[in-house]
Order: structure tokens, then sequence, then C-alpha cells
């Protein structure tokens, strides 16, 4: 196989989860209106958003210092980085001699993302507010909590493929190696609690709030507006959609096994099928859930933890 | 130049800086200037031959000195570990003494004799115990790095510096004490102080009685490493020295006790054949993991700069004897855990090499903060960025590098490990397997809090606004103190981009330790591209940081370009928006409260000491003054150091309550004890 397909491959689908996540946050918002019987506003209303605020001027902090202004760029950079690395409808067969694709690792993956997060906490003590360092605190005690539960269920998946490489986990599962067993459906379990904590939505966090002391994450994006806002907002979009993407590659790949359109087409669907049920899923738990209290959250990623670890010990034992 | 000619010439570098004093005892910038030129050169020496022994094996130092004793003559020799670790050590020196100068101008301390033949001895010293060929070499260095550092520890000056100090040669000398137990036994029984016997007559010990010597040398080891719960004194020794020592001590002296960890472990002590105990790398294991996660959640609840990172000292410590653990638990085990104990020891030796890197840096940042503001407390700074971009925007790079995100050094490391103890995990099965799952998922908390501990760090010092007037008015270093950070800045983007060829250099000390094909066949380094580990079963996992990383930067780029396009609506400056009120540094996070909530969730841990007085006048709801102190004791210090120095209390004044004073009863004691020595011994 030519040296350049995997990149081709690696940015088509960077590319397809780019443009598909704004619909995702539109189709969650619409599923959560419609439970609480609202009409809602329209799918396409987050690419409203986003063209809206990458045409207008932007407004700086007069204390902010030269990182404020990079925070968005290294921040969207970091998290298409993330998406380029999660197989989404195809991956290339491992040749004879072992070589795969150098793009692709989960824990390279994570890393990206909790990059993203970093530097967007960076950013949000830079203009000096107590909302910032407030939002940027509580984000990063969420994900001290989160990330040692999500390498443990990536771990207990990874054990069975004896590979950490997300092309070779989706392999693993294609070739019908893998049965979908305990372990699965309790590291799975784990997920969805991740994916609740990981996306910033209830009962984690709250991405309707306007109240300044309830926001996590919209509490470290205050201060950005404009088109740096922008990049953000589209940011936390990818960073939403390429979490479920991962959570289908981790456990139920629906992958073609050909380059030809059809087989892609059948991919692409059962892709945006699995998308839909988690969306679903997250709006539900929105629309029918408070959001928890700051420090109750423990318990509730711990649940997540107790699961995942069950999951890996199964699979060991 | 042969690297043999190349060390003398290292030494004698060492030697000529550490006698500067003597020749330029008339003047202060001068003694500075000769010193740390003559470090400079020993330094740059120290690195060229370690990359040529690295890279060519075949041509190793070998020397003998003067004998000291009729019995014992010293000796040196540099094989694949030593060389390495001798890049380790000569990489952050040469750093050190570029900052060195301007640092010590700016920020003095009581003589400047101390300050340059303290850190040449130092680093000569250092380097001599990676020489060593024999016991004698390898104590009388070891011991001369503990004092060279001691008095630089306490060459500032000053109360809590002297406490400092005798804390850490008290430590110090309890494990050099039990080094010299363990040697004496050896050689004892060698016959001689060469290591090349020792190491004969180790393989023809019993089990029980290499388990007792390698668990002695780890304690020994674990002092001066600073592993939990030896470490008390590395959070008070390595802020006091100033601080390119400390980023010598934090960087590199702990790496030479990680050095003696594998040369026992793999070395000196291993048997001739089969596999090491499984009680030597389980121990090491969860003392790495424990170190790595009490280290990290102690470092987050620190509001001093220099401490702060010292603790991080003790995690990353603990993360590399993560990758030593493993390492020694499956190395000679045979199929799949080969390959897995090679991923792991090279991870370990990598961190090494990392942490120093990123250590080193963060402690010369620390070192200009102190130079621009002569403040170390991240409550009272603030607002840096803006005066000191160089600076800010170095220690960011540290800080993402210790956080181990991509695309730095720290990542590659990590990776690595996370590989060994997951794969190591699957060969091991059963609950061996579920440890080994533990201690990734313990990494990946570490790696969190990191994270977490780091945004603070660099947010509440560079950002904001200054909350001090010393940080209001602080001013940029000179280009010669941030010279030696770029150096470092440098190592770190390098191994994270291309680990390729830095591999390369880590293949000679595991081929060394742990024979065999070593890394390079194991590992696929393609090109500068690919980093590449067999898994089991043929399993292939790889990761190309260096594609990942060019990805990274093409996208920044397009990003920023699509940002910054002109656009009608313009850019403006506003204040922030703080309800209303007009914004001052007080409307800032502060250290404090951003670490609160984990301080809230780990309280079992921490125990936090809290008072809160309130002065609220007729009104109780309206509060006029509001006092708050807040505190997080170390668990170690409560709970065993505390305990035992109580109990020493309680058997002295015990002793006390019998020393009558009358001189018969002192005879009374001393015939009593020589009856019972000779009833117990006397008898053959």
């Amino acid at each position: 196989m030519p040296e350049t397909t995997p990149w081709a491959l690696a940015l088509g689908q960077m590319a397809l989860l780019v443009a598909l996540g704004p619909l995702v946050t539109g189709l969650i918002q619409k599923l959560k209106a419609r439970l609480q019987c609202r009409s809602g506003a329209g799918l396409l209303q987050p690419y409203s958003d986003l063209a809206k605020l990458f045409r207008k001027g932007s407004v700086r902090a007069d204390t902010a210092t030269s990182l404020f202004g990079a925070v968005p760029v290294l921040v969207l950079a970091a998290t298409l980085s993330a998406a380029a690395l999660v197989p989404v409808v195809y991956v290339a067969p491992q040749g004879s001699d072992g070589a795969v694709v150098p793009l692709g690792d989960a824990i390279l993956l994570l890393g990206w993302l909790a990059l993203g997060r970093f530097l967007t906490a960076a950013g949000a003590l830079d203009a000096g507010g107590a909302f910032g360092g407030m939002g940027a605190s509580r984000e990063m005690t969420v994900a001290t909590l989160v990330e040692p539960v999500l390498i443990v269920v990536a771990f207990s998946v990874a054990v069975a493929a004896g590979t950490t490489d997300l092309a070779g986990i989706v392999a693993h599962h294609t070739q019908g190696r893998h049965i979908f067993g305990a372990p699965d459906l309790l590291a799975l379990f784990a997920m969805l609690v991740l994916l609740l904590a990981e996306t910033g939505r209830i009962p984690v966090d709250n991405p309707d709030t306007h109240l300044e002391l309830t926001m996590l994450h919209e509490g470290m994006l205050l201060e950005h507006s404009g088109p740096g806002l922008g990049c953000l907002v589209l940011a936390h979009h990818t960073k939403q959609i390429v979490v479920i993407a991962l959570v289908q590659a981790l456990f139920l790949p629906p992958m073609a096994s050909s380059l030809s359109p059809r087989a892609l087409a059948v991919a692409f669907l059962g892709f945006a099928g699995l998308t839909v049920v988690l969306a679903l899923f997250l709006a539900l738990i929105e629309a029918s859930y408070a959001k928890l209290r700051f420090f109750r959250l423990p318990q509730f990623l711990g649940i997540g933890f107790v699961s995942a670890f069950l999951a890996a010990a199964l699979r060991l034992l | 130049m042969r690297p043999d000619t190349g060390s003398s010439l290292m030494f004698a570098a060492y030697a000529v800086g550490a006698a500067a004093p003597i020749a330029a005892g008339w003047s202060t910038g001068v003694t500075r200037l000769l010193g740390h030129l003559g470090l400079l050169t020993g330094a740059v020496m120290g690195v060229w031959v370690a990359v040529l022994s690295l890279t060519q094996p075949d041509a190793p130092v070998v020397a003998s000195g003067p004998a000291l004793f009729p019995f014992a003559a010293l000796s040196v020799s540099l094989d694949g570990l030593g060389a390495y670790f001798l890049l380790v050590i000569s990489l952050v020196a040469v750093a050190a003494a570029l900052f060195g100068p301007a640092y010590l101008r700016a920020h003095p301390t009581r003589s400047a004799a101390v300050e340059v033949a303290g850190i040449n001895v130092f680093v000569a010293s250092m380097a001599l115990v990676v020489f060593a060929h024999d016991a004698l070499t390898f104590l009388l260095a070891w011991e001369g790095m503990t004092l060279a550092s001691y008095a630089l520890v306490v060459a500032e000056g000053g109360e809590g510096n002297a406490r400092a100090g005798l804390v850490y040669i008290a430590m110090a000398h309890a494990g050099t004490a039990l080094l010299m137990g363990v040697f004496l036994l050896l050689v004892g029984r060698a016959e001689s102080f060469d290591f090349y016997l020792i190491r004969q007559t180790a393989a023809t010990l019993s089990d029980g009685e290499r388990t007792l010597l390698f668990f002695l040398v780890l304690g020994g080891l674990a002092a001066k490493a600073g592993v939990v719960p030896l470490h008390v004194w590395l959070p008070l020794a390595h802020p006091a020295a100033p601080s390119h020592v400390s980023a010598l001590m934090s960087g590199v002296m702990l790496k030479v006790a990680i050095y003696g960890v594998l040369r026992f472990g793999f070395d000196l002590l291993a048997p001739r054949e089969g596999p090491l105990p499984p009680s030597w790398g389980w121990t090491v294991l969860i003392l790495g993991a424990t170190s790595s996660v009490l280290g990290v959640l102690y470092a987050l609840q620190q509001h001093d700069l220099k401490r702060l990172l010292a603790f991080h000292s003790v995690e990353n410590v603990g993360i590399i004897l993560m990758g030593a653990g493993i390492a020694l638990l499956l190395c000679r085990r045979g199929g799949a855990c080969e390959v897995v104990a090679a991923v792991g020891l090279a991870a370990a030796l990598l961190h090494t090499l990392n942490h120093a890197a990123f250590k080193g840096l963060l402690f010369l940042c620390a070192g200009s903060i102190q130079v621009a503001t002569h403040l170390l407390n991240l409550e009272d700074l603030g607002g840096l960025g803006r005066r000191m971009p160089w600076t800010a925007w170095l220690f960011l790079l540290g800080a993402v590098a210790i956080s181990a995100l991509p695309p730095l050094n720290g990542f590659v490391s990590e990776w690595m490990t996370f590989q060994a103890l997951v794969l190591g995990g699957a060969a091991l099965k059963g609950a061996e397997g579920l440890a080994a799952i533990i201690a990734a998922s313990a990494l990946a908390l570490t790696g969190g809090l990191a994270a977490a501990c780091f945004v603070k760090a660099f947010g509440v010092t560079f950002l904001g606004r200054p909350r001090s007037s010393h940080a209001a008015e602080a001013v940029e270093v000179p280009l010669s103190m941030r010279a030696g950070m770029l150096l470092l800045a440098a190592v770190c983007v390098a191994v994270g981009v291309l680990p390729g060829p830095v591999l390369s250099l880590v293949d000679a000390p595991v081929r060394c330790l742990i024979g065999g094909p070593g890394l390079g066949a194991l590992v696929t380094v393609r090109g500068p591209l690919v980093l590449s580990a067999l898994g089991t079963d043929g399993g292939v996992t790889a990761v190309s940081t260096t594609a990942a990383a060019a990805l990274f930067g093409a996208l920044a780029v397009g990003v920023l370009a699509f940002v910054a396009w002109p656009r009608a609506a313009g850019r403006r400056l506003a204040p922030t928006w703080t309800c209303g009120m007009a914004p001052d540094s007080r409307f800032d996070y502060s250290a404090t409260a951003f670490a609160k909530p984990l301080r809230f969730i780990f309280a079992a841990l921490y125990q936090p000491k809290r008072t809160v007085e309130r002065d609220t006048g007729v009104n109780p709801y309206v509060v006029r003054r509001l006092r708050w102190e807040g505190d997080v004791v170390d668990i170690a210090e409560t709970q065993l150091y505390r305990r035992l120095l109580d109990g020493v209390m309680h058997v002295a004044s015990a002793v006390r309550r019998r020393s009558t004073g009358s001189i018969h009863g002192y005879i009374g004691y001393v015939i009593g004890t020589l009856l019972l020595t000779l009833l117990a011994f006397g008898r053959a």
C-alpha cells in the first residue's frame, strides 16, 4: 500500500468528523427540545452559530498575554489531530510485515484531547477573572477523575486485542476473533458514564447554563469572543463526535471491509445509526436528570471506574 | 580523540573549575565565570564521550587509578548503562553552566568559592559514580556527591536552609550506610572491591541472601532517589539550593540512584541465569506506583514553586521505577515477556532523560522568576507572562512535557511505560496481570493530576494580574540564562518529535542489562518516523509522534491563518468582565483556590487543617474582616516520622530516668552488659 493512503484516510475521516460534529450537537439539542415538548432550534443551528462567530470581531481582556490568542488555535489543532486518529468507516488492513498506519493509537488520541483541555484551562486563567479560574479548576478536577477510567476502559479492550492501536482493535473486532461478552458490556457501561463527562453534559456539566457558578466548560470560554470563541466551540463539537466515534471503535465498529463505494456507504450508515442512538442516549439523560452537585461527581465517576475495573479483571482472570 | 582521553579531559575540566577560587580568589565575578567555564567544558566533554560510547560500543573506557590502600585500587570503566547516565548528567550540567553565572550574580549565596567548587565537585562525583568499577570508587564518589550537594544546599545560609541540610544529610547518610553494609558483605566474600569479582561472587549466593541484599540496597538507593516514604528530605533540600543546582539535584542526582537500582538489580546481584526473583520487580513496581501518585498529590497542594517542582520529582522517580519494575519482573522469562521487559526498561531509561530535561527546564524557569521577582510563592506572583514572555513560553513547554501530553517528550516515555504495563499485564494474566493494569491506571491518574497541577502552577504564576509589586516590576532575564533554558527545551521537543534516533541511544544500556538482541530487534524504528513495539502474539502497537506532531503543526498553522485573516469587524481590548466591579488582582483565582476541589476530594489523604477567624461586628451576615489559614501536612511525616521521633524520645526519656548520675550505677550497667554479651556470644 502506498505511503500516502494512510494519510488520505486519516485526513478524510477527520474532515468527515469535523463536518458532522456540529450536526450531532444540533441533533442532541433538537431531541432534547422535543423531549421537553418544545419545538427547539433547527438541526443546522450550530453551523449558523459558528458562521456568525467566525464573521465577528473579537474583544480581548486588557490583561491577557500572547497565550490568549494562541489558545483557540492550538486547542482546535489538538482536537483535529485527535479526530484524525479515530477510525470512522474504514481502516487499512494490517500488512504482512505487521506494518500499520502510524496514526491511530488510543493513548495518543486521549493525549491530544488532554492537551486541548490543558490549554483551554490555562487560557481561562489568562483573562484574570474568577469565573475562568473556577471553570479551569473544576474542569481539571473532573479530568483527573475521568482520565484513569478512560485508560482502564481502553486497556480492558486492548488486553484482548494485544494492542492499544485503534486500527488493531477494530481489526480484532471485524475479523470475528472477538465475542461480545460480559467484559465488553461492563466496559461499554463505563464508557457511557464517561461519555457524559467527556462531552460536558448533564449530570456532569450543563451546556445550556448561563449561571456562571454552575458551568465548567462554558466558564472557561467566557472571555473568548469572535473567531477565537468559534474555534473553541468547533473544537468542542469535534471532541464530542470524536468521543462518540471512540465508543464505536472500541466496542461496535461498523467498518467497511473494502474501499468500494457500496461498502463505505453501508459502513457510514452504520456509523450514522449508532451516532443517532448515542445522541438519543445523551439527550434522554439530559432531559430527565438534573446536574449533580460538583462534589458528588467522584461517586458518579466511581461507578464508571468500578465497572471498567471489573471489565479488566474479567478479561484477565 | 578516544573516549578515554575525553573522559580524562572531562574530569580535568571539572578539577580546574573547582580550583577556580584559588586562581581567581580576588574577584567574585571572575571566580564564578571561570568555575562555570570549567563546568561547561567538562559537561560538553561528557556529552561527547557518552554519545561516542553509546554509538560505538566496541570502544569501552577502562582505566585503573592510584591505589589508595594496599588492598584496593581505584578503577573506572564505562559501559552502555554508565554512558547513558553520563549523557543525562552532562546534558543538564551544560544547561546549568550556562544559566549559573548570571543567576548567581542576581541572587548570590554567601561565598562564590563554595558555589563553584561545590557545583564542579558535585557534577564530577555524579559522573564518577557511573564510571566506578569497584566498590571503593563507587562509595567515595557517592559520598562526594552527597557532601558537595549538602554544601550547596546550605550555601545561602539561614535557619530554613540549615534545617533542610540537616534532614538531607541525615537521610543521605542512612542510605549510604545501607549501601556500605551491602558492599562490605559482598567484598568480604569476593575478597576484592572489583565489580567483576563481586558479580562472580554474587552469582553463587542463595536466593534468600540475594533478595535480602537487594532489599537493603534498594532501601539505601530509595533514600537518595526520594521514593515515598523516604522522600521527606527532598521538598526541603531541593528548594533550598540555588536554582541551577536544584535543577541538577532534581533532574540528575535522583537519576544516579536510579542508576544504582538498575546496576544492582540487573547486573551486580543478578543470578547467573534464570529469572530474577519476582519479589524484586513487584517491590519496585509498587514503590513506583505509590511514589508517583502520592508525589503528585502533594505537589498539587504546594504554593512554593520550587517545593512544588520537588514533589513532582518524587512523582517522576515513581514513573521511572514503574518501567524498571515491570522490566525486573519480566526479563529473562522468555517469549513475549522478554520483549515487554525491553520496552519497560527502555521506557524507564527514556523517562530518566526526559525528566532530566523538563524538570531541569522548569527549575531554571523558577530560577528566572527568582531573579526577576525574588519571590517563589505562587500567591504573590501572577501576570509574569506579559513581562517575561520567554520564561513564560518555556515554562509552558516544560509544563506540557511534564504532564505527558503530546507532542513533547514526556508523552513518548509515558506511552512506552503504558505499553509495557498493558502488554505485560496481558502476558502475565491472572491476578498479576490485573496488578499491572492497576499500576497503569495509577499512571493515568498521575498524568491527570500532573496536568491539573501545572495548569495551576503556570496559570497562577504567569497569567492574570500581578499580585505584588515585585511581580509587577519583573523584567525578562538575560540571554545567557535563557540559553540554558532553551537548550533543555530543545531536548524536550526533539525527543518528543523524533524519538527514533534517541531510542537508538537507549539500545546500548538495554543490551548491556538484559542481554539478547537489545531494543533494536524488538522495537522497529522506521527512520525517524515510527516507534513501534511488538506486543503479544505478533500484535503491533505503533505510534508515530513525528507524523502526529507534523499533523498538529500543519493544522495549527492552517487554523491560525484562518483566524488571523483580516475581518471587517476589528479587534479591541477591554477590561475583564467582573460583574460590573472594577477588576483588580484580587479577582484572580489563587493557587489555593484552584487546588481546593482536589483537596476536598482527597481529604482523607491530605487531612487538611484550617482555621478561620471571622470578625462580623453587629450584623452576623456582614463580614468585616476574615482571616483564613490552611495547611496540608505530608502523611509520611505525620504517620511515620513523627511516630518514629516520638518512639525515640520515649526511649530516650526512659533511659534518662535510669541515668542516676552515680558512677556506681554506670559501672553496674557496664558489667551487666559485659556479662550478657559473654553469655550470648562467648561460648565458642
